[in-house]
């Protein structure tokens, strides 16, 4: 039964009725729709609902509304005045501290009440005090930054200026290179920017999947009739009121049905879904789903899956369970082993780890009377969503339009579509109304396609002088049940690792393997960062058998500027040597290297990935990016469409920058519609690093048809020759006699004025052929690599085994960063998500394949307490194939992180864990073992 | 996620709640909510009815007579750090309280509720054991007083009886000479569930350990002093008393002999006891500095 409760928030006072079980969390975003506060786990340990009640920082998801009746409450809206952002808002705006800004307001919250508390705390107090809310995305780095600053402003002190040294290839430029905020930026830190689940429709109902609880079973009945009768219900689908087509996200691997048929294959598996007023009832009902099930027996270990008596996933494919075999030879390694001096040949195992983006997976569809359907979702790719939906709905694309909302985050777990995007669709059109559906933390580790775990067989021959001859890489994917990205995954894991060091005898051996576990998928560096880990410790581990500094083993064989690789794909731009001798230096590594006491280390570990795949995921001839610019007809703004995806990366402002530049405008004078299939040209989306150099160049492209046709404009007002003339800094200038000027918005104006609207159009495809004619060589290519160094320095409790994490020296070759700002955030971003895997992530199921740990309570990710200190780089490059000159650095910046902190590890503890994640347990008892080994010798 | 049907009911004071929970079906108390709403929400648990303690003022106090500290069931975390007393006299308890989750689980979460939801790896019994703290429980008709200890039964099991509340926690004042300090091993540097903690309190009286305890914390079902950890310090020299020393590693040692740790998604069991070891000894190091400086 409902209560009335008076609640003062943000200075109004409210008088609402709640039921009881109503969070105060639910009681702002449902009831007042004061949606700024978030909704990341439900369950006190992200701190994305942080509010301020009574004067205190409180989880407003712990709260019961009706404890708070008669409080003051403070969230996020109240905080900015009409005009001016609170000082903390200011600072985060501008230190470039929100990415996806899920975690923003929270985060907030919590820094204007560490700031009542303590006026002046130190960086130490402050990552302590920030500790209860997880950011995701930016590594803390530009957060800790952003609260130093806000206390500068609060105090009235000086500001530190930013030292930064502009990359060369940005130094004529007067947008690309400069350390813009981000244009969403404002928008997210007051808590105006609408994420799905912030969106609310007249009539919308709610939606629920009933997840199977066995890892593997068949379905002898499913029996909706109680729950069909529970007041509140609308419909309730099994697999028999959906389609009988298979899905996925690679063709030839489409294997999902999008609700279960017949069979389950993991605890988790989709087996019905409901639709109903309100969440609590779908909830209640799925409980009065009565589905009889025959359990099968189940696999979870890949060892298992492949041998002969191993119960089967799929009946019809999949021999043994393997999903995907891949067999590649390149060169001759019998030869190359032939040749080498010295030859080493390790295990090493990955983990199961999952990327838990802040916000979790929200859809709203809703079907309008001419057969169309909307669908507002939080996703990394728009296309593929249109795609899959128009397939498994059978209309055509015209009849979907799919818009993506600000997105709080995905590192792939957003990079396909999802069981709830399809099913809000199917129950919206069986009940008539708009239909939203979320998932819970629990539900997205189920959904999962996450990291795949990976057992690693490497072996690499060296030539004395440290010149590698030969590599042999055996890996066995754990891919969970169906195949998602796995089949890309598993030649990721092995094209990728020839582009960076130059070898020409390859031989890699690919399995993936199904169980009965969630599936895996795509986590940024798909299907990379194992076998980088790998080969970055094997290498630095050979080194020390020859005697060799890791560092200068790693120079021995970099990576060069214009190389085909023996995998046959093809290195441009490269600054690795660039790069490691960066890091070489500012991390003071001769001195250290060595002479650290016991229980202190050091190591290096390089990475670097594609700038976006050479070819899409489904055949298709479409351009991978498009964009098209509108100017207004008073020539005062640009309208950028871009299909692309800013799911907190920062593409919205990196593609608004290309562009401004390509028109000779400023970022005041551009608005971008990103990612809404109805109003922008397709987009790939933001998955494979792809966004900077696709859609980058997409947007030059339209950017200097605009200006193409300005300068027409411009030179008929000015009476001179069209070629002689410039646009720059909103003026167009005759380029020797720069006084001789108009502004550029008298041009679009007159542009306008005569030839009706002025649009500039374009695309972007990667030049065609890319990569080798053999089977898969297509995955790898791309039209430029990025290249990363990183030195990492711990510091190891001998007695606990607990590692601390002190630095991380890096360098970065991105090319021309459009924005150093955002790269800077990428890569610290990457840097602490890099070492919450190597520490602390790891997927733990029961022997019934039930996941133990899917929360933020016993999943661990780093918080701001156990960051360390970073400082990255950003190496001068130049990229001919990227737009001025730019090329990745998302995903790449990841991928030296692993090895790095593998080594470091090793280093200080003077054993090896191959192993990850490197908890503390290990290292206690790698360091107990090695003590073993030394006393009985 | 919800939390499933019940009733709220809000007492306005002590009498009420008291009568509420005696006479109310499954009648359960909420305080800051931190451990409840997550059981409610996660389904591991189910009320009808769900009396708030938001108004029971006389749970709300720190205090001190003669003899002890008095902190009433319903003050939070946050609280106990800032409290002058707490500082003062038990700055160990104040550091325990530090280490629990973060700043919002600290404001809303309460002393009361972290020592009723018995979690073998709570984080403010090790030291309010290791001081002899006593509880005052309460029900609709009885008062009664007796050792914290004895409030725990099993790993989230308390031994409360339908209608009683926990009203404070009574910590004894300890004299010159005494020093009490806590370690607690979580998996990362915050918002982190104790894998391993001990408290150790010492009493020094001429060189030498007068009075000790020492309780180990998420290595049992419930916290737990190590007897014989205990029987091995008092009497023992303070000079001894450093690093690597044979009376410390025996007392460590002693202390791992009395833990009955599990194997869990945090530790196996071998682990746990190693790092018990490793924190016994700093704890004891740590104490007895804080009880040489206390003189
Ligand atoms: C993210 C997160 C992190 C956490 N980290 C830690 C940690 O590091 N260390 C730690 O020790 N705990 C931790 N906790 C657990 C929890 O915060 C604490 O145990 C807290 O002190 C519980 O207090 P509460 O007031 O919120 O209790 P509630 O949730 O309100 O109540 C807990 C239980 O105690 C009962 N109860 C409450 N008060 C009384 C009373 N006066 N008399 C009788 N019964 C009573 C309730 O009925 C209920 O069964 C964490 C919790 C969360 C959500
Ligand atoms: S949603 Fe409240 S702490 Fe995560
Ligand atoms: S910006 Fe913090 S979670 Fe994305």
């Amino acid at each position: 039964m409902k209560k009335i409760i008076n609640i003062n928030v943000n200075g109004d006072n409210h008088e609402v009725a709640v039921r009881p079980g109503t969070t105060l969390l639910d009681l702002l975003r449902d009831e007042l729709n004061l949606t700024g506060t978030k909704k990341g786990c439900e369950l006190g340990d992200c701190g994305a609902c942080t509010v301020i009640l009574d004067g205190k920082a409180v989880n407003s998801c712990l709260v019961l509304a009706l404890d708070a009746d008669g409080k003051k409450v403070k969230t996020i809206e109240g905080l900015a005045g009409s005009k001016h952002l609170h000082p903390v808002q200011q600072a985060f705006v501008e230190k470039g501290a929100i990415q996806c800004g899920y975690c923003t307001p929270g985060m907030i919250m919590r820094v204007v009440s560490i700031l009542d508390e303590n006026p002046d705390p130190t960086k130490e107090e402050i990552k302590k005090a920030l500790s209860g809310n997880l950011c995701r995305c930016t590594g803390y780095t530009k957060i800790i930054e952003a609260v130093e600053a806000a206390k500068a402003y609060i105090n009235g002190m000086e500001q530190p200026e930013i030292e930064y040294q502009p990359q060369k290839s940005a130094l004529d430029l007067s947008v690309v290179g400069k350390r813009l905020p981000k244009i969403d930026a404002p928008d997210k830190a007051t808590g105006k920017a609408l994420f799905t689940d912030d969106l609310a429709f007249p009539k919308m109902l709610y939606g629920k999947l009933l997840l199977s609880p066995l890892p593997h079973a068949l379905i002898k009945s499913i029996n909706t009739k109680r729950a069909l009768a529970l007041p509140g219900v609308k419909a309730i689908m099994t697999g028999d009121d959906v389609p009988d087509i298979k899905w996925g996200t690679s063709p030839p691997r489409y294997d999902e049905n999008v609700l279960a048929k017949n069979k389950v294959r993991y605890v988790g598996d989709v087996v019905a879904a409901v639709a109903a007023v309100d969440e609590e009832t779908c909830y209640k009902a799925l409980q009065l789903i009565e589905v009889e099930y025959e359990e099968l027996p189940a696999v979870f270990d890949p060892m298992e899956a492949m041998k002969e008596a191993a119960p089967r996933l799929f009946d019809d494919k999949y021999e043994n369970n393997i999903n995907t075999h891949i067999d590649h030879h390149f060169g001759d390694i019998d030869l190359g082993f032939a040749e080498a001096d010295h030859i080493r040949e390790e295990r090493f195992v990955g983990n199961r780890t999952y990327q838990n983006p802040m916000e979790p997976h929200c859809s709203i569809a809703e079907w309008d009377n001419h057969g169309r359907v909307t669908l507002h979702t939080s996703t990394q790719v728009v296309h593929y969503v249109h795609h899959q939906l128009s397939r498994i709905l059978n209309l055509p694309l015209g009849n979907i339009r799919v818009i993506m909302t600000y997105c709080g985050g995905g590192f792939g777990a957003k990079a396909a579509t999802t069981t709830i995007e399809v099913m809000s669709c199917f129950l919206a059109k069986e009940t008539g109304c708009p239909v939203k559906m979320r998932f819970n933390r629990e539900e997205m580790y189920l959904f999962g396609r996450g990291r795949h775990k990976q057992y690693i067989d490497l072996k690499i021959g060296v030539k004395n002088d440290g010149t590698i001859t030969a590599v042999k890489h055996k890996a066995i994917l754990e891919g969970g049940a169906y195949s998602s990205f796995g089949i890309v995954s598993a030649y990721y894991a092995g094209s990728m690792l020839t582009t960076l060091y130059k070898f020409a005898n390859y031989k890699y051996d690919g399995y993936r393997i199904n169980t009965n576990l969630p599936p895996c998928g795509a986590f940024r560096g798909h299907g990379c960062p194992h076998p980088r880990f790998a080969f970055e410790s094997l290498l630095s581990m050979i080194a020390d058998d020859i005697g060799m500094d890791p560092i200068d083993i790693r120079l021995k064989n970099a990576m060069e500027p214009e190389y085909r690789t023996c995998n046959d794909l093809d290195i441009h731009s490269c600054e690795f040597t660039a790069c490691l001798e960066d890091v070489k230096k500012k991390s003071h590594w001769d001195s250290k290297r060595g002479n650290l006491p016991k229980g202190r280390g050091i190591g290096i570990g390089c990475g670097g990935f594609v700038s976006g795949a050479g070819y899409p995921i489904y055949r298709s001839q479409f351009p991978h990016s498009n964009a098209i610019i509108k100017i207004l007809e008073d020539g005062s703004k640009a309208m950028l469409y871009i299909g692309d995806a800013d799911i907190g990366q920062g593409s919205d402002t990196v593609l608004a920058m290309a562009a401004c530049e390509a028109m000779g405008i400023t970022m005041d004078r551009i608005s971008v519609v990103s990612a809404d299939s109805d109003l922008t040209p397709i987009g790939f989306g933001a998955y494979s690093s792809r966004v900077t150099l696709m859609g980058g160049n997409a947007c030059k492209m339209a950017g200097e048809e605009i200006k193409k046709q300005l300068l027409q404009a411009a030179s008929e007002i000015l009476n001179v020759d069209a070629n002689i003339l410039e646009a720059k800094d909103n003026k167009i200038y005759v380029k020797d006699k720069p006084e001789i000027s108009i502004p550029w918005e008298d041009a679009g104006f007159a542009y306008f004025s005569n030839n009706g609207p002025l649009v500039g159009k374009g695309h972007y495809s990667p030049p065609k052929g890319l990569g080798g004619k053999y089977k898969g060589a297509a995955v790898g290519t791309s039209p430029a690599y990025s290249f990363s160094a990183t030195v990492c320095e711990v510091e190891v409790d001998m007695e606990t085994g607990k590692v601390k994490v002190l630095n991380f020296w890096d360098a970065h070759d991105c090319g021309t960063a459009i924005n150093p700002m955002s790269a800077e955030g990428q890569a610290e971003g990457a840097v602490v998500m890099g070492m919450s895997e190597v520490l602390f992530e790891n997927e733990v199921f029961d022997k019934n394949g039930k996941m133990l740990n899917a929360d933020l309570h016993n999943y661990l990710i780093a918080t701001s307490a156990d960051m360390p200190e970073i400082s990255s780089t950003l190496v001068d490059s130049y990229e001919p194939a990227g737009p001025f000159g730019a090329k990745e650095i998302g995903e790449g910046a990841t991928l030296p992180i692993l090895g790095a902190l593998a080594n470091a590890i090793a280093n200080a503890i003077g054993v090896r864990i191959f192993e990850l994640p490197i908890t503390p347990e290990k290292v206690l008892k790698a360091i107990a073992e090695a003590n073993k080994v030394n006393s009985d010798s | 996620m919800y939390v499933s049907d019940f009733t709220y009911l809000r007492p306005k004071n002590l009498e009420e709640a008291l009568d509420l929970l005696q006479n109310k079906d499954d009648a359960v108390a909420l305080a800051g909510g931190t451990d409840l709403l997550v059981e409610l929400k996660t389904g591991v648990r189910l009320c009808s009815h769900l009396v708030s303690l938001a108004d029971v003022e006389e749970f709300k106090f720190i205090k001190e007579d003669e003899k002890s500290i008095q902190i009433g069931a319903g003050i939070t975390h946050s609280q106990i750090m800032q409290s002058s007393l707490v500082k003062e006299h038990i700055p160990a308890l104040a550091l325990a309280a530090s280490k629990i989750g973060s700043h919002q689980v600290r404001n809303n979460g309460t002393l009361g509720g972290n020592i009723c939801s018995a979690a073998a790896c709570c984080d403010s019994a090790p030291v309010l054991i290791s001081l002899n703290a006593q509880i005052e429980i309460l029900d609709a008709t009885n008062k009664k007083i007796i050792p914290l200890e004895d409030l725990f039964q099993g790993n989230k099991i308390n031994t409360l009886k339908k209608g009683q509340l926990v009203s404070k926690v009574i910590i004894p004042k300890t004299g010159k000479g005494t020093g009490v300090h806590y370690e607690k091993f979580g998996l990362r540097e915050a918002m982190a569930v104790s894998v391993v903690s001990v408290s150790v309190m010492l009493k020094i009286k001429n060189e030498s350990i007068e009075n000790a305890s020492v309780v180990i914390g998420a290595v049992a079902p419930t916290p737990k002093v190590s007897v014989a950890a205990v029987g091995i310090l008092i009497g023992t020299p303070t000079h001894l008393l450093v690093e690597k020393s044979d009376p410390i590693l025996r007392v460590s040692e002693a202390a791992v002999g009395d833990s009955i740790p599990i194997d869990d998604i945090r530790g196996g069991a071998q682990y746990r006891r190693d790092v018990l070891f490793s924190l016994t000894q700093r704890c004891i190091l740590k104490a007895l500095e804080s009880a040489q400086k206390n003189v």
